[in-house]
């Protein structure tokens, strides 16, 4: 997909996997930023602080206090729309997921995965 | 040659892995109430389980995304979350269930008590998991699982009538909510979610492609084909306990008719063969749960990464393995466990099987691949039938109380 052809966002791109440039799964298409007039894809967001906003109203408050605030940079990333390769079967990114502060739970330095008995 | 050979093992281990601890509970207890009446239900199942793998495993093929990855994309988020907590509440019940069950077994062959036993299964399966790659855990569970067709032996062997049994392949229903109740457990037990939601990431595991649709097809119609043979061999065979009123719902006397027919041999093979059956069930099921968790959430999954590549997804399985034993442990029969994680699954089903169809057909996705006519009117037409379903289990496991009549 090039940039600038338009694409069903809610069909192909909303709650998609996401690949690195080494093809290691690192989070899903949970938000994308919009910008502009007509507005124009200008960054993907994913983390764990973005579900409450996708559920019912009425439950965001208890999933927010479940989930933590918002911390941009932690617990919610913001994945420019230049960083995105390629859109088919998944979202392919141009760099590495740790670049971008993506899979961070996957990560061997993460300080769960370090205390795993097999690291 | 070798693709023919390939074929016939894929397809050997969807029969070895199509029972488990649900299929030798309902079946069985089903012959022994209702005599054959029933066959047509297991058929039913039988044929849901093998249009819902199939489509699963072409989608997987084509799309390369499993199911919880269709599912979040076509429900969204919230009601994918809803799907999410039922599946994994499930899939839960099943690892208890089979984890239950796999101790049962053992505690017949050999001498100890049934916790020790319970902590012994946990263990071994850890075990086998850590040693053996996807395929080779597939192959020992579908391979061994095949002293299960004991049980054919055992149903031929018994003489049935097979002009009632033939009969039994015709639907018909008694007023008697407890035989409903049973309808929609044989129903069920054939389809329990897990294997269709194992069967969809290990597509991914094994690395097909849209040239593995032919071996799809085959395992799906072949292979749960023999399955449900197998299936109505345990409704016959339990048939044995209709005249004497014995209740098969201790796990053991599933086995005995084998032992009428066989002697020692014929109870030593059903054993073996429900113990690799239950054991490569406690292992699926255990599996579907961290796949669809990490589905969801994105995380890297797959017995193929190893555990160091995928370490989320391997905790999360040690977490649920662990979780599925402190169940056992808590003293409710494995029996009891079984009916409930069968009933509820039913319930849980249309919310995983709806994205799928919708998936299926949708030719952006699926291009020439997508569901023609006649996939189309059989996914449809299950769907409908397992929203009667899942609306009527659980009113009728109240009624019946859990079967207990």
């Amino acid at each position: 997909m090039r940039s600038g052809e338009p694409i069903f966002i809610a069909h192909r791109l909303l709650d998609e996997q996401i690949l690195d440039s080494e093809g290691r799964r690192c989070g899903r298409v949970d938000d994308i930023e919009l910008r502009g007039t007509p507005p124009r894809i200008t960054a993907l967001l994913v983390g764990v602080a973005l579900y409450p906003r996708r559920l019912p109203r009425r439950l965001r408050g208890l999933a927010r206090r479940l989930a933590g605030p918002e911390r941009w940079g932690a617990n919610a990333m913001r994945v420019p729309w230049e960083e995105v390769d390629e859109v088919d079967t998944a979202v392919h990114l141009r760099g590495k997921a740790e670049e971008l502060g993506l899979g961070n739970g996957d990560h061997p330095e993460n300080w769960m995965v370090k205390r795993l008995p097999w690291n | 040659m070798r693709a023919i050979f390939k074929i016939a093992l894929g397809i050997i281990a969807a029969l070895g892995g199509f029972l488990d601890i649900g299929d030798l509970v309902f079946n069985t207890q089903a012959g022994a109430l209702f005599r054959y009446d029933l066959l047509w239900a297991v058929v039913l199942g039988t044929a849901g389980i093998a249009v819902y793998a199939e489509m699963c495993g072409r989608v997987a093929a084509v799309t390369q995304r499993p199911v919880f990855d269709v599912i979040r994309m076509r429900l969204g988020f919230g009601m994918g979350l809803v799907g999410l907590i039922a599946s994994t509440l499930v899939n839960l019940l099943t690892v208890a269930a089979e984890l239950g069950g796999l101790a049962i077994i053992l505690e017949l062959l050999f001498d100890a008590t049934f916790s020790m036993f319970v902590v012994v299964a946990a263990i071994g399966l850890v075990v086998v998991v850590a040693l053996l790659p996807f395929g080779g855990i597939e192959r020992l569970f579908g391979y061994c699982g095949l002293m299960m067709l004991v049980f054919i032996a055992t149903a031929l062997h018994q003489g049935p009538d097979w002009g009632e049994v033939a009969h039994g392949f015709v639907p018909s229903f008694s007023g008697s909510t407890l035989y409903l109740y049973f309808v929609v457990g044989v129903f069920a037990a054939a389809l329990m979610p897990y294997e269709v939601h194992f069967y969809s990431s290990g597509a991914i595991e094994e690395g097909w492609t849209e040239s593995s649709l032919r071996e799809n097809r085959l395992n799906a119609i072949v292979g749960y084909s023999l399955g449900g043979i197998l299936a109505c061999a345990l409704v016959v065979s339990g048939f044995l306990f209709h005249p004497v009123g014995v209740d098969p719902s201790d796990l053991g006397t599933v086995a005995l008719p084998a032992q009428g027919a066989f002697g020692e041999t014929g109870l030593l093979l059903a054993l073996g063969g429900m113990m690799f059956c239950i054991g490569g069930a406690a292992v699926d099921s255990s599996f579907s749960a961290s796949y669809n968790l990490a589905q969801f959430l994105g995380w890297e999954w797959g017995r193929y990464r190893g555990p160091r590549k995928a370490p989320r997804f391997t905790a999360s399985w040690l977490v649920f393995l662990f979780l599925a034993m402190l169940i056992v442990l808590s003293g409710i029969n494995p029996v009891e466990i079984t009916e409930y994680s069968v009933v509820f699954s039913v319930v849980a089903l249309p919310l995983t099987y709806l994205p799928i169809l919708m998936i299926a057909g949708d030719r952006s996705f699926m291009g020439k691949h997508a569901n023609g006519r006649v996939s189309t009117l059989l996914g449809w037409a299950y769907f409908a039938l397992i929203v009667v379903l899942a609306v009527a289990a659980v009113p009728l496991l109240l009624a019946t109380n859990g079967g207990g009549g």
